[in-house]
């Protein structure tokens, strides 16, 4: 039952990433999944530079959030196992600021902003893009749930992140009020 | 030594054996039986054939064979699938946790299993009509499907045909797909044993009142019933007939626009007014507002337990209940009830032993929430109290240390901080959660979620110092640097299951830690920043220890650094790696 493979690229991203550099034109994306799709495809060495061709003329910095800096004297010693040990490290990032990095219409854009302000900058995009009417999931934990978790877990939120049986009780309760317009009363069901 | 003598040390052994034979099976605690099988193989053997319960924690840590053949007499089993991120969204649902190999061991060993509980697990219909139609199946008396999702009402209907002598089902949270009410049916004319029906949190619409009404004729041991939305004004046939109900769930009452006359208000109280059954002292009523909250008056002075998560009481109408509630024990309300709530209960439910509050939305928490003064109320107030989960406004040393100073029963204590604000005045936390362990000595669960600055290294190796016998934790927003993390592993004795996220610790040092808690089985990181070469990560591989990693988008992204972000789930298991990935996820699983 032992293995000896310890798979190096485990997400398989150096398959899926095409070798030509050539950037896509977007269309306008509905959704924010369509945005990741997107941005997974895309090599890391071309993003670098469009990151800093883009940087020109816009108010950024280029701080990527990376892990913190080892410090080897405090680790007792360890069996070897092969692996590279990360020799460099970027300054830790600000707690209170992340890059936020934006791809629109052919245009990349790269943002420090705090928690609150992607929160916000990510449900004004939603907002947009659920403008036209969606179907909604029957099962109740829509696409807008999940949404709203993963803007929590873009934060780290993972315990502020609402409960599913809670969410969709303040989702019907927002239906339930909505209910009564102020013009007239509409049929219940 | 001569022939007698041995002769005589055999008869004593034997005779000892068959005293031990005699004893252990009155020993049912499961950290007792734990040690019991590790004392020697006779008593393992006596241990193995006399385990009448087991909850295996995570279903991938062993296999159903290997459990069976060990325990061949189990009468009861509790298995737990999905890591507890999923409730939250967090974990796709085909992460996996089947109960299918489970299921297929259990019918195929004609296993005299009574009970089966499944908490965040895939249930499918080919499931339950194995279940239903085997040996098994016939003897059932206990079906719990607990947060699970994967299966229809024709499962039901099975279970509800064949398993005859069904006492509790159980399906709270479920995802259910609803084909027809048909299972309620059945259940109604076949059963009369039922004692516990929950299909609460459930989106099943197609649930007939008069069969609801059936069962409580039927079934004269109907001590709980959990229902899903239906207005609450066609159950009182069911409260009539429920003679021996103690505990009901659910419901709904219709919706009132904002502003009514007061003969509309009348007619709503007029229309809710129920009759409540004699023993009935755990409820919770789902969108209870405050007109229709008086029908609780009546009963109100004999509950014991109340659900208010569901309900839609602000901040005076917890008030005005709750100080009707001098018997209550447990409560479940979301943190509208303020601090003014926390002090009514501080003032009239001395008997608290369990308290539970959940987060509401923003709307909400611009009327009431909870604050270190709501704490501190509380500590004073409820001394008696065990369970204590809660989200909070802000926090200090003080209220902390009051928790440790008052309640010294607690066995359970979770804590989470929400964001309304950047700056918090009594940052960082560290005496007050260090006067709060060393207070609070039975201590078994805590959770700790904090904001930026909340707990320091010292602060997170006072944790590690005074939690002797903390077996799960739950930490977010704590420490540093990979310093605090390496202090905290070094104490923590008893900790089995650890939960962390926001964790500014580097893979080593996680990695280091996790081979320093000497009880740990099971490690969840949420949304940590993976090196896309595995990592320093691949320090904690051992024997049987088996290391997922979970992406944590849909598409995993790289930042320019080629990290991602992904969850780690490690475990031991008995059961080597999982054979059951879905093919459109992607696990490093590093194994040796």
């Amino acid at each position: 039952m032992s293995r000896s493979a310890i798979e190096l690229d485990f997400f398989g991203m150096e398959k899926e990433l095409s070798p030509p550099p050539k950037l896509p034109t977007f269309a306008r994306r509905r959704s924010f999944r369509d945005i990741q799709g997107v941005i997974s495809k895309i090599n890391p060495e071309v993003l670098k530079t469009v990151i800093a061709n883009g940087s020109s003329g816009l108010n950024k910095s280029v701080t990527v959030p990376c892990t913190p800096k080892e410090d080897h004297t405090i680790f007792p010693p360890l069996p070897v196992h092969g692996s590279n040990l990360r020799q460099s490290c970027e300054p830790k990032r600000s707690a209170e600021t992340a890059p936020m990095t934006i791809f629109y219409n052919g245009m990349v854009a790269v943002f420090d902003v705090s928690p609150h302000k992607a929160k916000d900058i990510l449900l004004h995009a939603e907002e947009e893009a659920q403008k036209p009417a969606e179907s909604s999931d029957s099962k109740g934990t829509g696409s807008s749930s999940d949404q709203k978790n993963i803007l929590g877990t873009l934060n780290g939120d993972f315990p502020i992140a609402r409960r599913k049986s809670l969410q969709r009780f303040l989702e019907k309760r927002k239906e339930r009020s909505n209910m009564w317009e102020p013009y007239g009363r509409t049929n219940k069901r | 030594m001569n022939f007698i003598s041995t002769c005589a040390i055999s008869k004593a052994r034997s005779y000892n054996n068959t005293v031990w034979e005699c004893v252990i099976p009155y020993i049912q605690e499961p950290q007792d039986r734990a040690a019991i099988s590790l004392v020697c193989k006779s008593w393992y053997e006596i241990d193995a054939i006399t385990r009448k319960h087991i909850t295996i924690a995570l279903c991938y840590t062993t296999t159903a064979d290997l459990l069976l053949r060990r325990f061949p007499h189990l009468e009861s089993l509790k298995l737990k699938g999905q890591p507890r991120a999923v409730m939250f969204s967090l974990v796709p649902n085909e992460w996996g946790g089947y109960v299918t190999p489970w299921i297929k061991e259990i019918v195929e060993s004609s296993s005299r299993i009574k009970a089966l509980h499944f908490r965040r697990m895939i249930v499918k219909d080919s499931d339950l009509e194995l279940l239903a139609t085997s040996e098994t199946g016939k003897g059932l008396e206990v079906l719990k499907l607990d947060y699970c999702r994967g299966f229809s009402t024709d499962g039901l209907l099975h279970i509800s045909r064949f398993c005859r002598s069904i006492k509790t089902l159980f399906m709270e949270e479920c995802t259910i797909l609803e084909n027809d009410g048909e299972w309620l049916h059945e259940l109604a004319l076949k059963n009369t044993v039922l004692e516990n029906l929950n299909f609460y949190l459930t989106d099943l619409v197609k649930i007939s009142s008069e069969d609801l009404e059936l069962i409580a004729r039927k079934c004269a041991s109907l001590v709980s019933m959990k229902i899903s939305d239906c207005d609450t004004s066609d159950l009182c046939g069911f409260f009539q007939s429920a003679t021996s109900l103690e505990e009901f769930g659910g419901g709904s009452f219709s919706a009132l626009p904002e502003q009514v006359d007061e003969g509309v208000l009348n007619e709503q109280l007029k229309r809710y007014s129920i009759a409540f059954p004699p023993r009935l002292c755990r409820l919770g009523l789902t969108f209870l507002g405050k007109t229709e909250m008086p029908i609780v008056f009546s009963i109100a002075s004999r509950l014991r337990k109340l659900d208010l998560l569901y309900a839609m009481l602000d901040t005076e109408g917890h008030c005005l209940l709750l100080q009707r509630c001098p018997n209550l024990e447990i409560l479940a309300a979301r943190i509208v009830i303020g601090d003014r709530g926390l002090e009514v209960l501080a003032q009239f439910c001395k008997r608290m032993k369990r308290l539970k509050f959940e987060r509401g939305d923003e709307n909400e928490e611009a009327e009431g929430v909870i604050s270190h003064k709501g704490l501190i109320a509380l500590s004073r107030g409820c001394i008696e109290l065990e369970h204590l989960s809660l989200y909070v406004s802000d926090i200090t040393n003080a209220s902390l240390k009051c928790v440790g100073t008052y309640l010294k029963n607690l066995q359970n204590f979770r804590l989470v901080l929400i964001e309304k604000q950047q700056k918090f005045a009594d940052f960082p936390l560290d005496n007050g959660v260090r006067s709060l362990l060393m207070g609070c000595h039975k201590l078994r669960r805590f959770a700790l979620c904090l904001r930026p600055g909340g707990l320091t290294d010292v602060g997170l190796s006072y944790i590690g110092r005074y939690s002797p016998k903390v077996r799960w934790m739950l930490l977010h927003y704590v420490g540093e640097s990979d310093k605090g993390i390496l202090e905290f592993s070094k104490g923590c004795p008893s900790l089995r299951k650890l939960e962390m996220s926001a964790c500014c610790f580097s893979e080593r040092a996680l990695a280091v830690a996790v081979l320093r808690l000497t009880s740990l089985r099971y490690l969840w990181v949420t949304n940590y920043r993976i090196t896309a070469s595995g990592g320093n990560l691949i320090h904690m591989v051992r024997p049987n220890w088996i290391t997922e990693l979970i992406p944590a988008t849909q598409a995993p992204v790289h930042n320019v650094n080629g990290e991602v972000l992904a969850h780690i789930l490690a475990y031991y298991s008995l059961a080597g790696q999982r054979t059951d990935l879905p093919s459109t996820m992607r696990h490093l699983i590093l194994n040796i």
